[in-house]
C-alpha cells in the first residue's frame, strides 16, 4: 500500500503541476494574449474568424500562405491592418483588407468564392418567350410564342411536357395568373380575358375549356383568381368589378373608382382585394386612401350577387 | 445547549450556501461580467480535467490491486501469520439490519455467508428484523430454520419501533443488533477485543474470502481497533436486469468508491463495512437518528481516537442490488431517492465541524485538512454536473454582443468542448474496467447485452445531469433550509432464475 500511496502522491504532485503550468497558456489563449519567447511578456491579439462557400479555400495572410483551409480561425493575430486573400481552384478569389484589433474577433463568416464558370443548365426543351414559377408545387411554366403552347417543368426542367394551347389575344397579354387550384390560366391585355384549361389530359371537359371575354367598356388594370378557382376579381380604371371564369359571362361591379389606373394587391389566403382610391373629404379636398374589400364567400354573397345579374 | 443548536444550524448552512452560491455567481456573472465568468468556467473545465486524469488513473490502480488480489486464498495467509496473531482467536459478528426485504433477498446474503471460505463456527449472524414490519417475525423463523445451525452463533432480533432519541434509521436498527449480540458474547465468554463486526445492508453477498481477507487485514493491521475495514461495494446481484441508465449509476458508484479507497485521508466507511466490536462498544455503536449511519460511525471513532483512525481498504468485493424499480420512470425516482440519501451525508459536516470546534486533541492542521475534504467532496458533487452542462453556455448566451466579439467568447465553446472531450476520453477506460467487473452473464440474458453494456455509456451525459448533481444539490438544499430528510429504504428488485 505504501508503494501506490508514493505513486498517488506523484500523480497528485504532477497534476497540480500540470494545472498550474497549463492554466496560464489556456487562459492566455482563451483572452487572446500571446506569450513573446524573447521578452518574456503577454500581448494582447485579436482573431479573425474565416468562413467561405465552399470550404477549402487556401488563405493568404500578408501574402504568406497558411497551411490550414477556410473555415479556420486565425489566433492570436498582433493588432493592425492585413491583406487577405482566399483563393480556391475555378473560382474567384476573395481579396480584402482586415482590421484586427487587440482583444476583438474579426468574423469573415459570409464570404461567397463564385466558380469561374458557373454551373448553368438550359431548362427548356423547345422555344420560349415567357416564363413564370409556381413556387408552392415547384414547377416552372413556359411559352412558345411560336405555336402557342404552354409548357410545364419542374424546378430542374425534368418532367418537360405540353400542356394547354393559348388562345391568341391582341395586342399581346400583359400579365399572367394561374389559378389556385393551378388548372387555369388567365391572361390579360387591356380590353381581353383569356381563360385556358391547364388540366391533365385524363380530363378532357376541363381540357376544352379556353374561351376569350372581351371587355370593351374600360381598361383592364389587373385581373386576379378568387381563391375557389372560378370567380375573376377584375380591376378596371374605373370600376372593380368580379365575373365567372366561362364564355360570355357577365360583370358585376362591386366598387366604383375615382382613381384611374388603381394600385392593388388580392391575398388569395383570405381574398380580399387591398385598393387605392381617391375620396372626397369633408373639407372639399381628394385624398388617396387604401381600402379593402372582404370577397371572402363566407361573408361576401358572390354567387347571390352574379346569379342575380345571370337572371336579369 | 442554545448555542450548541445556534453553531450546527449555521454549519448546516454552509455546503448548500456555498454551492448555491457557485451557481448564483455564475448565473449573474454570465450577464454582468460574461469574461470573468468565462474565465471561471475555462479555470473549472480544465481543474475538472486534470481531475478527472488523475481519478481515472487511482481507478486503474485500485482495479489493478482488485483484480490481482481477487481469487487470493486468504485464510491460507491467515494460517501462514505468527501465533502471536492466531486467527482462530478471531470471531466474526456478521449483522444484517433488515426493513422490508423479502427471503428472496435475505436467503442468498446467508447462503453467501455458508458457502465462504471461512470457518462458520467462528461466525456470529445476527439478522435484526424491524419489529414494526409485520411480516419479520415470519420470515426469521424461516431463516432461522434453514440457518441456525450453521454458524457458531445464529441470533434474530428485533429493533422495537419508538425507542427514546431514535429515529426511524438503519443504524438504529444495527445498534439494537450489536447490543443483542453483545449479550450473547458476554454469555459465551467471548472477549470483546477477539470480535470484528461486520453491518451489511440485507441484500449484502460477501465474497467467498472475504472473511478471511477481513482477518488477515486485522490481524497484521498496526492497531487494528482504531481502524474500519471497508470493502469494496459492487452491485452485481441484478446488475444485468437493471436498466442501462441504473446500471451505469451503480458501476460509477462501485468506481467512485475504488478510487476512494486510493486516497487513505479522506477515505471513510460507506455502505457495508467491519471494525473492531470492542471499538464500536466505546464508540456507543452507530448512531440512532443519522440516515448516514455509515460514514457517521467512522467519525464518531476518529474523533474517539482523536484523529488516530483510519480505514483499511479491503480490495475484495461485497455485492449488492442495483436499486431499479417496474420501469423507467419508477428507476429514475427510485435512484434519485438513493443518491439524495447519499447525498445527505453532507449532514455529517456540521457533525464533524461542531465536535472539532470542541475538541481540543486533534492536530489543527488535521481538523482543516478534512473539514476541507468533507466540504470539498460534497460541493463538488452538488455542482460539478450543473456547471458543465447547463451553466457553461452561460456567458454566450448572456453574454451580449460584445461578448461575443472578444476572444474569449470566440474561444470559450471551442476550449471547453475540447476540454470535456478529453475528459470523455477517460470514459473509455471506465467502459473498459466496468467490462471485467461485471458477473458472468445469466443465461437467460441474451447475448446483444453485451452490446448494450458499451453503448449505453452515450447516456452519460444525461445521467449525470438528473443523478450527478441535482439530488446532491437537493440534499444540501434541505440540510440548509432545516428540512430534515427521513430515512428512505431503497426499492430493490431480484430476479429469481
Amino acid at each position: 500500500m505504501l508503494v501506490e500511496q508514493k505513486i498517488r502522491a506523484g500523480l497528485f504532485c504532477l497534476s497540480v503541476l500540470i494545472f498550474f503550468l497549463g492554466l496560464p497558456f489556456i487562459l492566455s489563449f482563451s483572452l487572446g494574449y500571446k506569450f513573446n519567447r524573447h521578452t518574456f511578456k503577454f500581448t494582447r491579439t485579436g482573431l479573425i474568424v474565416l468562413k467561405t462557400q465552399p470550404p477549402g479555400a487556401d488563405i493568404y495572410l500578408d501574402q504568406m500562405p497558411l497551411k490550414e483551409k477556410t473555415p479556420h480561425t486565425i489566433n492570436e493575430i498582433l493588432p493592425g491592418t492585413y491583406h487577405l486573400r482566399i483563393e480556391l481552384e475555378k473560382h474567384y478569389p476573395w481579396l480584402g483588407e482586415v482590421k484586427v484589433e487587440a482583444g476583438k474577433v474579426t468574423r469573415l463568416e459570409k464570404i461567397i468564392l463564385f466558380p469561374l464558370r458557373p454551373n448553368v443548365k438550359q431548362l427548356n426543351k423547345e422555344r420560349l418567350s415567357l416564363f413564370w414559377v409556381d413556387e408552392e408545387k415547384g414547377a416552372f411554366y413556359y411559352i412558345n410564342p411560336e405555336n402557342n403552347s404552354i409548357y410545364k417543368s419542374d424546378l430542374e426542367g425534368e418532367h418537360f411536357e405540353p400542356i394547354a394551347e393559348l388562345l391568341e389575344i391582341k395586342p399581346a397579354p400583359i400579365k399572367w395568373r394561374l389559378s389556385a387550384d393551378r388548372e387555369k390560366l388567365l391572361y390579360f391585355n387591356h380590353h381581353q380575358i383569356a381563360v385556358v384549361s391547364l388540366a391533365s389530359p385524363n380530363e378532357p371537359s376541363l381540357r376544352e375549356l379556353a374561351f376569350i371575354i372581351d371587355y370593351p367598356k374600360q381598361k383592364i388594370v389587373d385581373a386576379y383568381w378568387h381563391s375557389d378557382s372560378y370567380y375573376i376579381i377584375l380591376v378596371g380604371d374605373r370600376t372593380i368589378d368580379v365575373l365567372e371564369a366561362r364564355p360570355n359571362a357577365p360583370a358585376v361591379t362591386l366598387v366604383n373608382l375615382n382613381l384611374n389606373n388603381t394600385s392593388t394587391f388580392y391575398d388569395m389566403r383570405s381574398d380580399t382585394l387591398y385598393f387605392l382610391d381617391t375620396q372626397k373629404a369633408a373639407d372639399g379636398k381628394l385624398y388617396d386612401n387604401l381600402y379593402k374589400l372582404d370577397l371572402n364567400i363566407k361573408t361576401f354573397p358572390l354567387q347571390e350577387l352574379l346569379k342575380s345579374k345571370s337572371n336579369e | 445547549m442554545n448555542k450548541t443548536r445556534g453553531l450546527k444550524r449555521y454549519l448546516e448552512i454552509i455546503p448548500g450556501f456555498i454551492s448555491w452560491g457557485i451557481i448564483i455567481f455564475i448565473i449573474v456573472f454570465s450577464f454582468w461580467h460574461p469574461v470573468l465568468c468565462a474565465t471561471a468556467i475555462i479555470i473549472f473545465d480544465f481543474y475538472w480535467l486534470i481531475r478527472t486524469g488523475y481519478l481515472t488513473t487511482l481507478l486503474i490502480m485500485a482495479h489493478r490491486k482488485l483484480f490481482y488480489e481477487k481469487d487470493k486464498n486468504w485464510l491460507a495467509d491467515c494460517q501462514g501469520l505468527s501465533p502471536r496473531k492466531d486467527w482462530q482467536n478471531i470471531y466474526h459478528l456478521i449483522i444484517f439490519p433488515v426493513y422490508k426485504e423479502g427471503l428472496e433477498i435475505l436467503r442468498p446474503s446467508l447462503e453467501c455467508l455458508r458457502q465462504s471460505h471461512y470457518p462458520k463456527e467462528k461466525m456470529i449472524v445476527v439478522m435484526s428484523f424491524e419489529e414494526r414490519h409485520l411480516q419479520s417475525r415470519e420470515n426469521a423463523k424461516i431463516l432461522e430454520k434453514e440457518f441456525k445451525n450453521t454458524f457458531f452463533g445464529y441470533l434474530s432480533a428485533f429493533h422495537p419501533d419508538g425507542l427514546a432519541d431514535e429515529a426511524r434509521t438503519k443504524g438504529a436498527n444495527a445498534t439494537w443488533a450489536a447490543k443483542q449480540a453483545k449479550e450473547f458474547l458476554s454469555a459465551k465468554l467471548i472477549t470483546y477485543e477477539d470480535v470484528i463486526v461486520s453491518c451489511f445492508d440485507a441484500d449484502t453477498c460477501v465474497d467467498k474470502e472475504y472473511f478471511g481477507c477481513l482477518a488477515y487485514h486485522f490481524l497484521t493491521s498496526p492497531k487494528p481497533h482504531q481502524a474500519s475495514y471497508q470493502p469494496i461495494p459492487v452491485y452485481n446481484n441484478n446488475i444485468w436486469y437493471a436498466p442501462s441508465f441504473a446500471r451505469l449509476v451503480e458501476i460509477s458508484a462501485s468506481f467512485c468508491q475504488m478510487i476512494e479507497s486510493m486516497r487513505l485521508e479522506k477515505f471513510v466507511t460507506f455502505s457495508s463495512h467491519s471494525m473492531s466490536f470492542k471499538t464500536l462498544i466505546d464508540i456507543d455503536y452507530w448512531p440512532v437518528n443519522m440516515i448516514s449511519d455509515d460514514s457517521v460511525v467512522y467519525w464518531k471513532a476518529f474523533l474517539y481516537f482523536k484523529g488516530d483512525y483510519r480505514v483499511v481498504p479491503l480490495y475484495i468485493t461485497v455485492s449488492m442490488d442495483a436499486a431499479y424499480a417496474s420501469n423507467f420512470f419508477k428507476t429514475i425516482v427510485v435512484q434519485y431517492k438513493q443518491k439524495r440519501r447519499w447525498a445527505w451525508g453532507v449532514e455529517i459536516f456540521p457533525f464533524v465541524v461542531s465536535r472539532f470546534l470542541s475538541d481540543r486533541e486533534i492536530p489543527l492542521t488535521k481538523k482543516i485538512r478534512r473539514t476541507f475534504n468533507l466540504l470539498e467532496s460534497h460541493i463538488t458533487w452538488a455542482v460539478w454536473a450543473i456547471i458543465i452542462t447547463l451553466l457553461a453556455p452561460l456567458p454566450i448566451l448572456l453574454g451580449g454582443v460584445f461578448f461575443s466579439q472578444m476572444p474569449i467568447g470566440y474561444n470559450l465553446p471551442k476550449i471547453t468542448g475540447l476540454l470535456l472531450n478529453f475528459t470523455l476520453v477517460t470514459s473509455l477506460v471506465w467502459i473498459l474496467l466496468s467490462r471485467t467487473t461485471l458477473p458472468p452473464r445469466p443465461k437467460d440474458v441474451p447475448w446483444i447485452k453485451n452490446v448494450v453494456l458499451v453503448l449505453e455509456w452515450i447516456t452519460v451525459p444525461f445521467i449525470i445531469l438528473i443523478l450527478g448533481s441535482t439530488p446532491a444539490l437537493e440534499a444540501q438544499t434541505r440540510l440548509m433550509l432545516g428540512k430534515y430528510m427521513e430515512f428512505y429504504s431503497t426499492e430493490k428488485r431480484r430476479k429469481v432464475v
